[in-house]
């Protein structure tokens, strides 16, 4: 095989070939490596590219493959994760140049179970400044879209969208705090998981939002996606809020058959005025082809969805704000000037505003999770645009252009960390300006494997994880 | 509710020890003032009555 295509196949694929010793992580890792050197010079997917770590991790995964010792299919697999936790040995900056001298002694725990399997650290992904907010400008390069290099791949999971759409990875993992990676998933035309609250340990994570931070993995295919979470899930007894669960094969489920699953679409999200017709059209469109291959869909309405978008905000913003307490009190110009207005504004949001939106937080989790009781799975847009334009003027305009912000836009991500539902974004078309377009799925706490069936059984049926970006 | 004020928010800055100066107070006002209403709209019956759960808890001696 040309070593010019490995990076072009999924992790299925090139798992197969290096079991098979028909290709060794050693030429896998240097292909991924080389379309780097090419491209991210534009793309700014990454922060760090752990060069020679990885070129000696696939040195030792070709070794033990070649006696007989198979960890699994991420064996020899380069992967990406966002540069917000730790990885022994390696700048940790989560985007900031507040830290962009810390090398932390340790592995986050994500990246410990990752080199289990057998997975190689390839980089350090993007992202905006400790995982919140607008950033403006990255100290680390602006991130693109590889769609349209005038277009944001999303956030805060920026590079962990962009490095796997790019093919610069097979596969990279992110955090979802509020849509920080269905988000980048959506725009950048991959597939993208928030799993459960509990599913996938944070030991390790500079935190953004302690009660709605999630790791989870981005992939070019529900198949890949599947795989990455089985390597970093389960209990962790350095993480208390990971359940004792046990990890189903995820990847060993996906056989195409959702024949009378009960999909509901909510229709107070399809009408939103915030919804671009042409993602409205797409998501429709998904859905019929959905019920053509064995799904029941049908609408259902909860109107208190709308207001995901103001309950959540103030909720991880005081949480981000006291993670950050002593940075923003001893030096808050070292951040980028978004940043620190919103962590300004976080800050002084007042105790009853806060309770509030914590009290709201439970009727929506109970009204949200009553809809289980009739439905598999809710769908609805990941994000009601295809990805915006880079931004270029600072600052979040007047209180009327937040208040429409946290009514439209922000209600689509917010829903998921709410209840502490899975959620599965999925590409599902593009704009006629050709960005890409994602649908969301959203399951059952710690039912991961109901949203990944169906949206395995989508992909199957249709083509969208086959287009390529023209870079 | 009345919106704040930038004196207001400059205040609340000094209570909790930020110094919040222009050009950031002006937007900064703009935002929290966004943030409370967006939240204080929002009235739902019964609300008053609900004990809030920021996360859900792995239960304790269990596998499952």
């Amino acid at each position: 095989m040309n070593k010019g295509d490995l990076p072009f196949l999924s992790i299925s694929e090139l798992s197969y070939y290096i079991y098979k010793k028909d290709v060794s992580p050693v030429e896998v890792v240097e292909a991924h490596l080389d379309r780097i050197d090419k491209l991210d010079s534009k793309l700014h997917a990454f922060i760090t590219v752990c060069r020679e770590d990885a070129l000696k991790a696939a040195r030792k995964a070709e070794e033990d493959i070649s006696r007989g010792i198979y960890k699994g299919p991420i064996h020899g697999i380069p992967l990406g994760a966002k540069d917000q936790w730790w990885a022994k040995g390696v700048l940790t900056t989560c985007g900031s140049t507040i830290l962009n001298n810390f090398v932390p002694n340790e592995d986050a725990t994500v990246i410990d179970k990752l080199k289990e399997a057998g997975g190689i650290l390839l980089g350090k992904t993007n992202m905006t400044e400790f995982a919140m907010g607008y950033t403006q400008h990255y100290p680390y390069g602006t991130p693109r879209n590889p769609w349209n290099l005038d277009h944001m791949p999303g956030g805060s999971s920026a590079g962990s969208g962009s490095a796997p759409a790019a093919f610069l990875c097979p596969a990279a993992l992110g955090e979802d705090t509020a849509g920080s990676i269905r988000g980048p998933a959506s725009y950048c035309g991959i597939v993208g998981l928030r799993p459960s609250v509990g599913r996938v340990s944070r030991y390790g994570l500079i935190g953004s939002s302690y009660s709605m931070d999630v790791i989870g993995p981005l992939a070019r295919t529900v198949k890949d996606t599947a795989l990455v979470l089985e390597a970093i899930a389960g209990h962790d007894p350095k993480d208390k809020y990971t359940w004792k669960a046990p990890v189903p094969t995820y990847s060993s489920m996906l056989d195409g058959n959702i024949n009378g699953q009960r999909i509901g679409i909510i229709t107070d999200m399809m009408d939103a005025p915030s919804l671009e017709p042409e993602v409205r059209a797409a998501v429709r469109t998904a859905a019929t082809v959905l019920e053509e291959i064995g799904a029941k869909v049908s609408e259902v309405s909860f109107p208190f969805i709308s207001n995901a978008g103001s309950i959540a905000s103030p909720i991880y913003m005081v949480e981000g704000a006291a993670n950050q307490w002593d940075n923003l009190t001893k030096r808050p110009d070292e951040y980028e000037r978004n940043m620190r207005l919103t962590y300004f504004t976080s800050a002084l949001i007042p105790a009853q505003t806060y309770y509030k939106a914590q009290r709201l937080r439970e009727l929506f989790r109970v009204g949200f999770l009553k809809l289980f009781e009739k439905y598999d799975a809710i769908l609805y847009p990941t994000q009601p645009t295809p990805a915006m334009k880079i931004i270029e003027t600072g600052g979040f305009g007047t209180k009327d252009s937040v208040l429409a912000d946290l009514r439209g836009r922000r209600a689509f991500g917010n829903a998921a960390n709410l209840v502490g539902s899975p959620s599965l974004s999925v590409p599902c078309g593009f704009s006629k300006s050709m960005l890409p377009i994602g649908m969301q799925l959203i399951g059952k706490p710690m039912e991961e494997e109901t949203i990944l069936k169906i949206g395995h059984a989508y992909e199957k049926a249709t083509e969208w994880h086959t287009m390529r970006p023209n870079l | 509710m009345t919106d704040l004020s930038p004196k207001d928010v400059i205040a609340m800055g000094k209570a909790v020890g930020l110094e919040i100066k222009e050009p950031d107070l002006s937007e900064v006002t703009e935002v929290l003032n966004a943030i409370i209403e967006a939240v204080d709209e929002i009235n739902p019956p019964g609300l008053e009555n609900v004990e809030p759960l920021p996360i859900i808890l792995p239960p304790v001696g269990k596998e499952e």
